[in-house]
């Protein structure tokens, strides 16, 4: 699994990759984060959160939304993240970790949200390839 | 005639500064974008004119989208636009309001004078950096607990002048006396008051900051008698939004739009413009989660402001009001706002969205405050932290132009990851220091980097077209002394 940050006039735009829809999800999670700091320590402990969502992309809108979420309410930058994604009668779940870096610790940048301007996630030879906007 | 084409995108000059992109295919009405021939060329680089076009599928749009001169590519709704929805058969857009609801600008008055700062910046601009939190993580000036949440929600700076944040004249100088009558603060969820209450009163980072700055130049005499402005005299400008609780605001609406609206959305070229029909459930409870945030991000600012003062006492060993630190005005970005306006020689009630784009009433609006009803409504245009500020008045031509609004800023050019290639934080510090006596602090030398005086447009040219447009004259301009940002 892979990202990269792409550029964007205002914003700053997330391209991932992975084998499954998870590993592009966490990709893209992790993207979040580099969006944020560029310099991360080997400190902070797990956490797990599971999202629900009505189809791939509200599920990737609303698992990024999330972690920005849970970056707010409990001071940490979620870094490392781990994902699987699953389907079952046109719901999606998402059940995902991530190491959370005390905001503290760091010198972090805001990441305001997550938006569906561009958002593209798409099954390509080798597995899936994901495409958010960040709004900074 | 003139036309112009970019990527597919034909416009048309209606004249000087003024182009329009005919109504065609689905667009309910034209798009114009007021631009000198340098600034059209910076719009049409990126997919600024694709998001007007977009922008005028929305329904109900009356009159034209129109892109502001400092106009950039967003998401959804470009940023520098405006968009006139009809308030009764049209729509109300989240998207088209974006993310950080009343990210705006305040400026503050003092009665120093530069000579009175100089040898002085280094404690000032440690002393602002150190009281004024920003970055992410930094907390907020109040340790916000549920029912201060919810009383600031409500009430807005009324709020903070009952708890001694702020003095009756910080209400008279502000939009909507600082409190908009609309807030529901039942309709903000509960994800965005937790996010909210550990961040009341933070800058936040990205381009947020709050400057120090000097008056250089008054254009227009009269207009900035009344507002209180002459050379070299010291003021602040603070810019800042309504942190993750509007973003999270704005997040959770287009996400139930969507799910409740996906007929309209699906009619519309880009999820992000999600709009909910006017007298809907959705548009009320939009609306009113809306002007809370509002409510909210006029505190947030008013606190930073209160702070500001209380570190100049500290750093000039005098009480504020003694230097005379007074708010000149506040003026909000992204809002959306029930304003009549007349249209083909008919009142109509208008949602009137403004998207990176500031409210610009001339003389004699009945809602310009009452200091200012006689010079026009103040508008602050901030630049980028090597170049001028301006203040501008609402022009004349403001409400048949633009439905009252101009530009907010300088406008991006640069993306952050391209900027973050061409600029080192700690280069651009040092020499704004030293070529250009701007004492800049930030938490991240990245912010600075992605903030750097070359990653924005020419806010001298976008100041200019407002003015020859007539949509924001020139008043006074103001020149970075300390920058403080996350």
């Amino acid at each position: 699994m892979s990202f990269e940050l792409r550029p964007h006039t205002a914003d700053v735009a997330v391209a991932s990759r992975g084998g499954t829809l998870g590993e592009a999800f966490a990709a893209a999670a992790d993207g979040l984060a580099a969006a944020m700091c560029d310099e991360i320590p080997e400190t902070g402990e797990r956490f797990s959160l599971t999202v629900r969502a009505e189809g791939r992309e509200a599920l990737l809108f609303d698992y990024l939304d999330r972690l920005i979420y849970e970056r707010d309410v409990r001071g940490v930058l979620p870094v490392d993240n781990e994902a699987t994604v699953r389907e079952a009668d046109g719901e999606w779940t998402v059940e995902a970790s991530a190491r959370g870096v005390p905001l503290g610790a760091i010198a972090a940048r805001d990441v305001k949200a997550v938006t569906y301007s561009e958002m593209r996630v798409e099954r390509v030879d080798d597995g899936w390839e994901t495409y958010v906007v960040l709004d900074v | 005639m003139t036309t112009r084409e970019f990527d597919g995108i034909r416009l048309e000059r209606v004249r000087e500064h003024v182009w329009e992109i005919p109504r065609e295919g689905e667009m309910r009405v034209p798009a114009r974008v007021l631009a000198s021939e340098s600034l059209l060329e910076r719009i049409g680089d990126d997919k600024t004119l694709e998001q007007l076009t977009n922008a005028t599928h929305l329904p109900g749009m009356t009159g034209q989208a129109i892109c502001m001169p400092d106009g950039h590519q967003g998401y959804g709704f470009p940023v520098g636009g405006v968009g006139a929805t009809d308030a009764e058969n049209g729509c109300i857009s989240p998207g088209a309001v974006g993310y950080d609801i009343n990210c705006g600008v305040r400026m503050m008055k003092t009665n120093l004078t530069y000579d009175d700062v100089r040898g002085r910046e280094e404690e000032l601009v440690e002393s602002l950096f150190a009281n004024v939190p920003s970055g992410l993580g930094g907390g907020g000036i109040v340790d916000g607990d549920m029912p201060t949440v919810e009383a600031v929600l409500d009430r807005g700076v009324d709020w903070a002048l009952e708890e001694g944040w702020a003095v009756p004249a910080d209400l008279e100088h502000c939009e909507d006396e600082g409190r908009r009558p609309d807030a529901d603060p039942d309709a903000v969820s509960q994800k965005a008051k937790d996010r909210g209450k550990n961040q009341l009163g933070s800058l936040g980072s990205g381009n947020h900051f709050l400057e120090v700055q000097r008056v250089t130049d008054i254009y227009r005499d009269d207009v900035a008698a009344a507002y209180g402005l002459e050379p070299d005299q010291i003021v602040v400008l603070i810019h800042c939004g309504s942190r993750g609780l509007g973003h999270q605001t704005c997040t959770d609406y287009l996400r139930k739009i969507e799910q409740r609206h996906d007929d309209l959305l699906g009619a519309l070229p880009d999820k992000e413009l999600a709009a909910a029909p006017a007298g809907s459930e959705l548009a009320e409870a939009y609306y009113g989660a809306m002007c809370a945030c509002i409510n909210f991000a006029w505190v947030n600012r008013q606190l930073i402001m209160h702070r500001t003062r209380q570190v100049f006492e500290r750093v000039f060993d005098r009480s504020w009001e003694s230097m005379d630190m007074q708010l000149l005005y506040d003026v909000a970005h992204n809002i959306a706002k029930r304003e009549v306006h007349e249209v083909d020689g008919a009142e109509r009630k208008l949602y009137v969205h403004r998207k990176g784009a500031t409210r610009a009433f001339p003389a004699g609006h009945p809602e310009v405050p009452a200091a200012y009803r006689d010079v026009g409504q103040p508008i602050i245009i901030p630049g980028s932290m090597g170049a001028g500020s301006y203040v501008l008045r609402g022009g004349e031509a403001s409400m048949d132009l633009t439905f009252g609004s101009t530009a907010h800023g300088a406008g991006r050019l640069m993306s952050r990851t391209q900027a973050k290639q061409e600029f080192w934080g700690e280069t651009v510090q040092d020499e704004l220091r030293d070529q250009q006596q701007v004492y800049v602090k930030a938490q991240s030398g990245a912010t600075v980097a992605e903030e750097a005086p070359g990653v924005y447009k020419d806010v001298d040219e976008v100041v200019r077209v407002s003015d020859e447009l007539g949509i924001g004259d020139k008043v006074a301009r103001t020149y970075p002394v300390c920058n403080i940002k996350g």
